[in-house]
């Protein structure tokens, strides 16, 4: 039986179809990630997946209780994190844990063992307002919160964004704890690397779900033969490397520009340094690269659009 | 009934940490209270007084001193004509006109009929009713002391059948006796009502709505947790106001005060829980303080502190059926100036019940922990 299974859910807000037809499972004691640009869907998911949003359409259940008739029970196994923070932002860190310990009726105490590594860090700051704290601190805070009732399933929403890359390399540790306790994760992320510390992903765009599989997969199944190229002045190079006549697809990455052919090309690189030389571009650097799992949700992206799902 | 003592104390925990919103609980109504009773004032004194003397005579002398000696007049201008005294009334500089025509004291020692004539500036018609009732009833106690049924003014008629008027309840028409209670209550409602009212939908401005809706607590649970704390705070606003009322304005108390508390404890849930109702209903702070300030200014202006109920039209009187001021104001004055017992106020104490239940249960009814 999985933890959590999405079947035909649709939900609308007026004319803004959020959700369209979305079927997914976890599995018990997965790390699960939720992969999609701002608007995909996923909030509206976790609200419906939380028991706070109705869907107009298909049936959700969590942990075994269907989110509509047994959303009691939901809320007593399900810790949620809204991607906005919503604690007590006028209570003291340890004032906030209390309260939503005992307002799930247990203590701190109770299940401190489960918040311990987290809460240790908030300890010195146990006495501050929630308000004045940092946004790395307030993400631990939160997850602290909405793991003291010692939830089966923790549904995090957005949980790094808008967090420095020290606090959300700490929060995917903090996960990976978790998970090896058995809680049954499901995440969402706008950040592509973070999706790969996820077991399985969904990738979703415009309430769709793309495709689901794990990172590798997803990195494997990229078609296209794939190229880091680098050259002096960035702009132009992207214009030239789009208008080679081999090229499939051609975006920025980083610091260099990912360039697929439609073509397996075994002199690939040295036509490549050619032809940007020829238009004019210093220190051309032209390596294959392994797709990444944002390259191939870029790829899917175009495919997507070019042939929309009805 | 755990889960509902953490939603007080943690309500309490943010209410002191809320300075403006303790002194709005704490100490405004008090202020308030003081303010308004001493402002509201239905005495006037120093009213502007003009008088036109075509007689001349050491009767008129005497009428008039009579309005100087009270604090109510304060002679201004003394005309020749009726012109001149029209022309102090049009500018202001005169409040009333008293006229004393020819042959004033010839008529009054012949005991036919003398009359004065007063010619009052009725543009703010309270004032004008009490300079005229003022004005009349000096000129009757002039007339008992002259000679009996001589002077007839023209303002007071009083002929033959004299009506001795006996204010009941309220002996000495002391406008404090019958306000204070009725302003105490007004300000009460009207901070508990605004408390609530931001409440709920404050939270769920800053979103910590959406944590609490995934928590197990039940919906009367968090409605009540809600109420409690403001509930207690309006009981003190009243305790206070209580003691204010007997000590700085020495309104009587005759009937029994803890019955008035007890009353007090039910009313309160009136306004706590529209509040809550409005609250729960409205997606901002700014719509549901419109929301509540229309209920409000209604409730407020037509409880018949200011306009006796009685004057209304039928609309206004129906609609006073389900204001809840009415019936408290009325419970209050009849129990404080009247010495009722719960007996004698059973009907609008049942119908404060009555209003109280509906009123919550509609709010626990609309306030969703699920958006459809």
């Amino acid at each position: 039986m999985p933890a959590v299974e999405l079947t035909n859910i649709s939900k609308a807000y007026g004319a803004t179809q959020a959700v369209r037809n979305v079927s997914l499972t976890v599995e018990p004691g997965e790390l699960f990630g939720l992969i999609g640009p701002d608007g995909a869907g996923k909030t509206t998911l976790f609200r419906i997946l939380a028991t706070l949003l109705l869907a107009d359409a298909g049936t959700a259940t969590v942990a075994k209780h269907d989110v509509v008739r047994e959303f009691r029970a939901i809320r007593n196994v399900v810790g949620y994190m809204p991607g906005r923070f919503s604690l007590y932002q006028d209570l003291t860190v340890q004032e906030n844990l209390e309260f939503f310990a005992a307002v799930f009726r247990t203590t701190v105490r109770e299940n401190y063992e489960l918040v311990r590594d987290i809460y240790e860090q908030l300890v010195p700051f146990k006495d501050r307002r929630a308000g004045a704290l940092s946004g790395g601190m307030k993400q631990k805070l939160a997850l602290c919160c909405a793991l003291i009732h010692k939830p089966e399933l923790l549904l995090l929403d957005e949980p790094t964004t808008g967090v420095d890359a020290v606090s959300r390399q700490e929060f995917w540790h903090m996960l990976s704890t978790l998970k090896e306790r058995g809680i049954t994760i499901v995440v969402s992320t706008p950040y592509m690397d973070e999706a790969a510390l996820c077991e399985r992903v969904a990738l979703l765009q415009t309430g769709q779900v793309l495709r689901v599989d794990t990172p590798a997969a997803l990195r494997e199944s990229y078609p296209w033969p794939l190229y880091a190229v680098r050259a002096a002045r960035m702009h132009p190079l992207l214009q030239d490397l789009r208008a080679y006549p081999a090229a499939h697809s051609c975006y920025a990455f980083g610091e260099t520009a990912h360039l697929s052919l439609a073509q397996p090309d075994a002199a690939a690189e040295a036509h490549l340094k050619a032809y940007l030389t020829a238009k004019g571009h210093h220190d051309v650097s032209v390596a294959p690269v392994p797709a990444t799992i944002e390259d191939t949700f870029m790829d899917l992206l175009q495919t997507h659009h070019s042939a929309p799902v009805s | 009934m755990r889960t509902v003592w953490f939603l007080i104390e943690k309500e309490v925990r943010q209410l002191r940490r809320n300075r403006t919103l303790l002194a709005l609980l704490l100490v405004a109504p008090i202020m308030q209270l003081v303010l308004l009773s001493f402002a509201a004032n239905y005495e006037i004194k120093n009213l502007n007084l003009a008088v036109v003397d075509q007689d001349h005579s050491p009767a008129a002398r005497r009428l008039l001193d009579k309005f100087q000696y009270t604090p109510y007049f304060r002679l201004v201008q003394v005309r020749p004509s009726s012109a001149a005294a029209d022309q102090d009334l049009l500018s202001g500089r005169a409040d009333l006109v008293l006229v004393f025509p020819p042959r004033f004291e010839r008529d009054l020692v012949r005991g036919g009929q003398a009359r004065v004539q007063l010619l009052v500036n009725a543009l703010d018609n309270v004032k004008a009713g009490l300079a005229s009732s003022y004005a009349s009833s000096i000129v009757q106690a002039y007339q008992g002391e002259v000679r009996p049924a001589t002077v007839a003014a023209a303002v007071g008629e009083v002929r033959g059948l004299e009506v001795v008027p006996a204010y009941w309840y309220n002996p000495l028409l002391n406008y404090k006796t019958f306000m204070v209670p009725g302003i105490l209550v007004e300000i009460i409602s009207l901070i508990v009502m605004m408390v609530t009212t931001l409440n709920i939908v404050r939270e769920k401005e800053i979103g910590t709505i959406e944590q609490l809706n995934v928590t197990p607590i039940r919906k009367w649970q968090f409605i009540l947790g809600k109420l409690l704390p403001f509930w207690v705070a309006g009981l003190y606003q009243f305790t206070i106001g209580l003691l204010l009322a007997r000590f700085l304005f020495h309104v009587p108390m005759v009937g029994s005060v803890a019955l008035l508390y007890g009353i007090m404890a039910v009313f309160l849930v009136v306004p706590l829980g529209l509040g809550l109702l409005i609250s729960s209903a409205s997606q901002t702070q700014q719509q549901a303080l419109f929301v509540a300030f229309f209920f409000l200014i209604i409730f407020i202006l037509l409880c018949g502190l200011f306009t006796p109920i009685e004057y209304m039209p039928a609309w206004a009187r129906a609609f006073d059926r389900v204001n809840p001021l009415v019936y408290i104001i009325d419970i209050a004055r009849r129990i404080l100036l009247k010495g009722s017992t719960l007996r004698d106020v059973l009907q609008p104490v049942l119908t404060l019940l009555g209003m109280a239940v509906l009123v919550n249960a509609l709010a626990v009814w609309r306030y969703r922990k699920t958006s459809g």
